[in-house]
């Protein structure tokens, strides 16, 4: 019973946008994986990765994004995210996934974050 | 639903990663009925979550063929939850540990190992029981008290973040 995820990478100005649309879990390794790796590959120095407000994310989904983790220290990349319920904000920050991405209500948020804003 | 009523709810799930999903579903519904309020029905579905998919991936090998068995059982003042798998793994770990993210992040240990740690910060008790019935494998119980208020928190939302003060 395998979930579906949708993943897409976008460029913004100043960072590339991974969207994940549907649920973080072991399922969606490969898919982040990817994802994350055509960014890289593209040059991205600040990453965001958007995820949809009432999605699940399990601990297996919050290990993946900990392996993003580990490459991006290795790349010297900034990692945002955003559109997490509070729930989830409260899980990472449990976590401590917290000490290596920056939480943001908004993609908009995110990126004025890294213009000096807000 | 009542006031002194004691409702069951069983289920039997698939032991397939992903059908833990339904677990998460009927637990809501349950906690809903109970007027928890809507951020601890949120922990609630976690929790629950975090517990199935480790009786399917470790308590019974992920082989579809067996089943774990859900049992919510309401009351006036809380809802109990036991998770039994077949035990294919054999005994259940002891403790919960703190996860060391900053261990996974530089490579020392292992990606993973955080569901039973999650739990225990959404749950008022969690762990593992001895089987009183006869089963013949693991069985993990939570509790979740439902508290003065519960029902009259507001709505949460996306808004307020809060770093914690370490941000990289």
């Amino acid at each position: 019973m395998s979930d579906d995820i949708q993943v897409l990478v976008r460029g913004e100005e100043k960072a590339t946008v991974i969207d994940l649309v549907g649920d973080v879990t072991t399922f969606a390794e490969e898919a982040i994986n990817q994802a994350y790796q055509t960014a890289s590959a593209n040059g991205a120095q600040n990453i965001i990765f958007n995820f949809r407000e009432n999605d699940y994310i399990n601990s297996a989904g919050i290990a993946i994004l900990i392996g993003v983790v580990t490459e991006a220290r290795k790349r010297d990349q900034k990692l945002l995210m955003t559109g997490l319920s509070a729930h989830f904000q409260k899980i990472f920050r449990m976590v401590g996934l917290t000490q290596y991405a920056d939480l943001h209500p908004s993609v908009d948020d995110a990126l004025a974050s890294l213009n000096g804003g807000r | 639903m009542s006031p002194h009523s004691n409702r069951v709810v069983e289920l039997r799930i698939p032991s397939e990663l992903g059908y833990e999903k339904i677990a998460r579903e009927a637990v809501a519904t349950v906690a809903h009925r109970l007027n928890f309020s809507r951020e601890k029905i949120e922990d609630i579905k976690t929790a629950i979550s975090e517990a199935c998919t480790n009786a399917i991936r470790y308590g019974s090998g992920s082989d579809a063929r067996m089943k774990v068995v859900v049992i919510l059982t309401a009351d006036e003042d809380k809802l109990d939850i036991l998770i039994k798998d077949p035990g294919a793994s054999g005994l259940p770990p002891v403790g919960i540990d703190i996860p060391d993210i900053s261990g996974m992040v530089e490579g020392k240990h292992r990606l993973g190992g955080m569901g039973l740690y999650i739990i225990r910060e959404l749950v008022d008790e969690a762990g593992f029981v001895e089987p009183t019935d006869g089963h013949e494998g693991n069985q993990f119980r939570m509790v979740i008290y439902r508290v003065d208020g519960d029902d009259n928190e507001p709505e949460v939302s996306a808004s307020g973040i809060d770093n914690g003060g370490t941000p990289k």
